[in-house]
């Protein structure tokens, strides 16, 4: 009978630098899997965000192959509103499915796109896509009542309320979530049987997003000496502490895995993409309007419009091509040199002084293997992800330090990390 | 019981299972054949039932991704 087991602590935006580099000697348990195994940065799918990165991970295909491209995606090429890619859509096998149709048992806690949850031979709670904790949100449905007991009460699938000034609060949430947790890791790796166990904690990514003024010294809202300096490095401390805890539980047999599924860097500000094609004549609003808002399908003026873009950390370009969209009008022999005008024209687009920030703009046939559902046009990293993009339109600004959607001060970076140690794992 | 219907297979198959099921995590072959079956349809087609979220949830899930910066 074999006895090796997988165990893998996913980390969602663990950054290499900071584990690897900055903090290591104050990570003790992390330190000591690198000194016993292999380790290094890991490169993210493209675009580096939790979906569709971690399905990535999980099941070995890339977006285009998967067939969701981020969070929201085109149902249709009409105009109307993007669709979540949740677990449903994940048509892929994922590692537990191989496993639990090989006969064996996984755990598998928390990992994005794992709501709603579907049959495994063994136990899977969902993600923080998980609308609330009333529905089923558990396979199977009864051991929801063993994981909260677990939480001392309740599992925190994600912090309540991550764009606030309140950061006190949320950084009280943001410990209580990785507490419980790790509480259920602990009561599970012991009392439940498991061939293979996989966890994804949010922390880092809501601390980064929230925190990282206070860390960087290179962010333009950096403080010296400021109360939160050291919230992030005392997390990771308090992380890699609950790290510790698990470990001494597992036996030499079984193989350790740490993940993330992208990294963190400063955010310099947004790119309102709209504005800039308004101001390129690419894009057409039938009324102008009258503050910054939300860029709504309906209020566009099809007939003199070429393309639009989304928001996010990276910005997703949707062309208007004729019949293709309800009202296209990029003839079809010309979607290609229009698509590279566009391209060019993001590429060009520097800071608000006129700065090169080196703006990556991908064609999605040339970064994927397939290309499944409807893929946008083209896929933009602003400064390789030093700015976000905002979907608002109005207030006639290309560069904003505001976010339209709340206080925010981290990007994600394209690599994340991996650290594995186990019998045959070369230290 | 009246929403299950009764599969026949060739018992040698079905000792065969028995064996390769033993401390696996599946309790019978019923629950083994029917994880794998369902685990083929599941791949078809997206399962009308768990995409289709309400209104509600929709709305919960689209609020949290905003609040978080995705879009």
């Amino acid at each position: 009978m074999n006895n090796k087991k997988v165990f893998v602590f996913g980390i969602d935006c663990f950054e290499p630098s900071l584990v690897f580099d900055e903090w290591r000697k104050e990570l003790p348990n992390l330190s000591s899997l690198m000194e016993q195994g292999a380790w290094g940065k890991m490169e993210s799918t493209l675009p580096p965000i939790t979906v569709p990165a971690w399905t990535s991970m999980m099941t070995s295909k890339d977006p285009g192959q998967l067939g969701f491209y981020g969070f929201r995606n085109r149902k249709s090429y009409g105009y109307e509103e993007l669709y979540f890619a949740n677990g449903a859509y994940v048509k892929e096998k994922t590692l537990w499915q191989i496993l639990s149709r090989n006969r064996l048992t996984s755990i598998v806690l928390s990992v994005p796109q794992s709501y709603p949850p579907k049959p495994i031979n063994g136990i899977m709670a969902g993600c923080f896509l998980t609308p609330d904790k009333s529905g089923v949100w558990t396979y199977p449905e009864s051991v929801a009542k063993e994981i909260d007991f677990a939480a001392g009460g309740d599992y925190i699938i994600d912090v309540k309320e991550f764009r606030t000034d309140n950061k006190d609060e949320l950084l009280k949430q943001i410990y209580e979530m990785t507490k419980r947790r790790f509480m259920v890791v602990r009561d599970f790796v012991k009392s439940k049987e498991w061939d293979f166990f996989v966890f994804v904690e949010m922390g880092v990514d809501r601390i980064h997003h929230a925190f990282w003024r206070y860390h960087d010294k290179n962010h333009r809202l950096y403080e010296k000496g400021h109360k939160y300096e050291f919230a992030i490095r005392d997390y990771y401390i308090y992380l890699d502490n609950e790290i510790g805890s698990v470990l001494k539980m597992l036996d030499d047999d079984t193989v350790v895995f740490v993940v993330s599924d992208h990294g963190a860097q400063t955010m310099v500000g947004a790119i309102c993409v709209n504005e800039f094609f308004r101001k390129e004549e690419m894009l057409k609003l039938k009324t102008e309007p009258q503050k910054q808002q939300k860029l709504k399908t309906a209020d566009i003026d099809w007939k003199k419009t070429l393309c639009w873009g989304e928001g996010g950390y990276y910005s997703r370009i949707f062309m208007n091509v004729e019949g293709r969209e309800p009202e296209g009008i990029i003839p079809k022999n010309e979607y290609e040199k229009v698509r590279d005008q566009i391209k060019e024209k993001l590429e060009n687009l520097g800071d608000e002084k006129g700065n090169p920030i080196g703006t990556k703009v991908y064609k999605p046939e040339e970064i994927y293997r397939d290309v499944k559902n409807i893929p946008p046009d083209l896929i933009v990293f602003f400064g390789n992800l030093n700015w976000r993009s905002a979907g608002s339109v109005g207030g006639g600004k290309i560069h904003t330090f505001e976010n339209d959607t709340g206080p925010d001060d981290a990007n994600h970076a394209q690599y994340g990390l991996f650290i594995m140690k186990g019998k045959g794992v070369k230290a | 019981m009246e929403n299950k219907v009764t599969i026949k297979i060739p018992k040698p198959l079905y000792e065969k299972l028995k064996v390769s099921i033993e401390g696996s995590g599946f309790s019978s072959v019923t629950e083994f054949v029917v994880y794998v079956l369902r685990d083929l349809v599941s791949h078809q087609e997206i399962s009308k039932e768990s995409s289709n979220l309400s209104a509600k949830e929709i709305e919960a899930i689209r609020k949290r991704l905003k609040s978080m910066g995705y879009f």
